[in-house]
């Protein structure tokens, strides 16, 4: 077994170079820049600090953030949940369109969404033609456009998690719950949300860090009003060269992102997450 | 701007007339040679020796045949291969070449302001004017660090039949929402946008620069929630079509497709355009040397300006191209006579000096 263990070891040292050589080193190339560019020491970040023009790009950045996880893992807990009540054929076929998405590509999912969005698209044309409006709604080039690109990009993502997790609890005990005379409200209250807390606890991790780094939904749905961490990256980089905003402002992303994972993983809820369930 | 979003768009427009049939790919090639944007897109030959000249771009639009149409004449004449890579010369680019002392390429096509930008940061060699004929373009076209291959300008285009056929005279029309209700579009990108506002605003062409930044804020606050900003110009055309925005300062290539399309709906007007001049640069320690001098001579040739404009309207920089263009082609070129009347002419000096601090003041301006 020890001789198995050592093998598999090995196995995984190919792999880890790669990620160190492509992954590893270039950040901490940009870590380096950040640091000596133009001159040594940590004045990128203390003037990264006093910027504010910096401090609204994070704080717009937030909430848009904060926005798309609440209206992700809200949408996706109704479907995820109505997934594992349906029969196993329905939710193949429910899973199926899940995954759809998965296949389009970010930009023409942002492009589709214009298209629907637009003051001419799909749907404004459709609520006016029945009456309910009689001018176009601003639905995009604007925040309310760049949260429904978010959202709709980051959904599978969140029913998958929510429904790994709401499928593994033991049905057993809602109807020990049901004999013990409680509502269904009761249940869903007291008996479903308490243990899918842990699923809950990993999908608005993995969407809130997920759209943090946004990049090319806030850039099309957006149109220059909607500037996010990610976008502004890469306009410093490319068409500005400050390399010193890029690089600090990019350590800074990471750095807060690996503290938020680290205190979340902390807490009890997503730990539970991460263990194991025995078999039933 | 460090990344030349004009050039990259002409060779957008060109692919689509080449795809669409309108243009034979013997036009097509000479045409993105022009640009600079022939494309041999070979990475791996990307390596120069001294027998090759490699001019970089950003097109990455045909590949194969390319380099033949391209290399061919210029091998013909100098003996010399041309390798294109169509990587896009950014200016942080050639900035980590240099200073690496890796440098592939000989001539990257960056635009004026770029070349001052290389130049004070000691990245690029000065134009060498013993080789290149200097007489062949205006004096503010021939620079120390760059000599321009084409120009293009930011026009007003309207939506003809939004406006009930009533032309805006200028760019305070683009502010009078009384007058042409419905949203505008402009860029995102700083060159040519506070020009405008500041015009419209009645500041004398003469007294554009340097430019009042609060000033032009101040005017354009009020109309952020009507502005649409477009990053391409493939997406301004997009936004007309769609009947988006009713108006728009927009690049004059984009207007004159928009026009070609649909000549009674979509418009625009030459009064108070804003011209930009493109320019070829060369990196420092670049692999052929002097002899990439010999190649943008040949580049400022009035024959093959005038395929330029008429494959993309993409004005000539080289002026002895005027005598050669037809009346259609005088009425979609930016430095045509009459077009050129009311023209301001961005100022390459205050960009390289400012665009980085303005483009930043800007991007947090109409984002917040």
């Amino acid at each position: 077994m020890r001789n198995f263990k050592t093998t598999a070891l090995l196995l995984t040292v190919p792999a880890s170079l790669v990620a160190i050589g492509l992954y590893a080193a270039p950040i901490l190339q940009v870590l380096a820049l950040s640091l000596t560019e133009p001159k040594l020491g940590f004045a990128n970040y203390q003037s990264l600090f006093a910027n504010a023009a910096v401090g609204r790009v994070v704080m717009t950045t937030l909430k848009v953030s904060v926005m798309t996880t609440v209206l992700t893992v809200l949408a996706s807990y109704i479907v995820a949940f109505a997934i594992i009540h349906m029969s196993a054929g329905w939710r193949r076929i429910s899973l199926f369109l899940v995954l759809v998405p998965f296949w389009i590509s970010v930009l023409v999912r942002a492009f589709s969404w214009i298209t629907i969005l637009r003051r001419r698209g799909v749907l404004n044309s459709a609520l006016m033609e029945a009456g309910v409006i009689s001018t176009p709604l601003d639905l995009v080039y604007n925040l309310l456009g760049v949260t429904i690109g978010m959202v709709h990009y980051m959904m599978p993502f969140a029913i998958l998690l929510l429904y790994a997790n709401l499928s593994d609890i033991d049905r057993r005990i809602m109807q020990a719950a049901r004999s013990l005379g409680a509502r269904p409200a009761t249940i869903f209250w007291r008996v479903w949300l308490p243990l899918s807390l842990p699923g809950i606890a990993l999908a608005t991790l993995f969407v809130f860090v997920f759209s943090l780094g946004f990049l090319v939904t806030p850039a099309l749905l957006g149109a220059g009003k909607t500037l996010m961490i990610a976008e502004y990256i890469s306009v410093q980089i490319s068409s500005t060269s400050r390399w010193d905003l890029a690089t600090s402002l990019s350590t800074m992303l990471l750095l807060v992102v690996g503290i938020i994972v680290f205190a979340a993983m902390r807490s009890p809820a997503l730990r539970a997450a991460f263990v194991a369930r025995p078999q039933q | 701007m460090t990344i030349s979003h004009f050039a990259q768009d002409a060779a957008q427009i060109a692919l689509e007339k080449f795809n669409r049939g309108e243009i034979d790919r013997r036009s097509f090639l000479f045409a993105l040679s022009g640009l600079g944007l022939a494309a041999a897109f070979k990475p791996g030959a990307a390596l120069a020796d001294a027998s090759e000249i490699v001019v970089c771009n950003w097109g990455g639009a045909a590949v194969d045949a390319f380099a033949k149409a391209y290399g061919d004449p210029f091998t013909k004449k100098s003996g010399m291969k041309v390798v294109i890579d169509g990587a896009g010369p950014a200016v942080g680019t050639i900035r980590a070449m240099v200073e690496s002392g890796k440098v592939i390429w000989d001539a990257t096509d960056g635009g004026m302001i770029d070349s001052l930008t290389l130049g004070k940061g000691n990245l690029v060699e000065k134009i060498d004017y013993t080789i290149v004929d200097k007489s062949q373009v205006p004096e503010n076209f021939a620079g120390e660090f760059g000599v321009s291959n084409y120009v293009y300008s930011n026009v007003l285009a309207y939506d003809a039949e939004a406006t009930k056929g009533v032309a805006p005279t200028g760019w305070a029309d683009f502010f009078d929402t009384a007058k042409f209700p419905g949203k505008r579009t402009m860029c995102k990108w700083i060159q040519g946008q506070l020009e405008f506002v500041l015009m419209a605003d009645g500041v004398a062409p003469a007294d554009l620069y340097p430019l009042d930044v609060d000033r032009a804020f101040k005017k354009l606050k009020p109309m952020l929630a009507d502005i649409i900003f477009w990053e391409g110009g493939a997406q301004t055309q997009q936004l007309f079509r769609e009947g988006e925005v009713v108006m728009g300062n927009i690049w004059h290539t984009r207007a004159n497709l928009l026009n070609k399309e649909t000549p009674d709906k979509f418009k625009w007007i030459w009064e108070q355009n804003i011209l930009s001049a493109s320019a070829w640069s060369v990196p420092k320690g670049n692999p052929a040397g002097k002899k990439v001098f010999e190649f943008i001579n040949s580049t400022l040739d009035p024959a093959g300006q005038l395929v330029l404009l008429q494959l993309m309207g993409n004005g000539p920089s080289n002026p002895k191209t005027l005598a050669l263009i037809t009346p259609a082609d005088a009425l979609v070129n930016p430095t045509t006579k009459e077009n050129a009347a009311s023209q301001i002419m961005l100022n390459p000096t205050y960009y390289a000096e400012h665009e980085t601090e303005l483009q930043n003041k800007y991007l947090d301006f109409i984002s917040s």
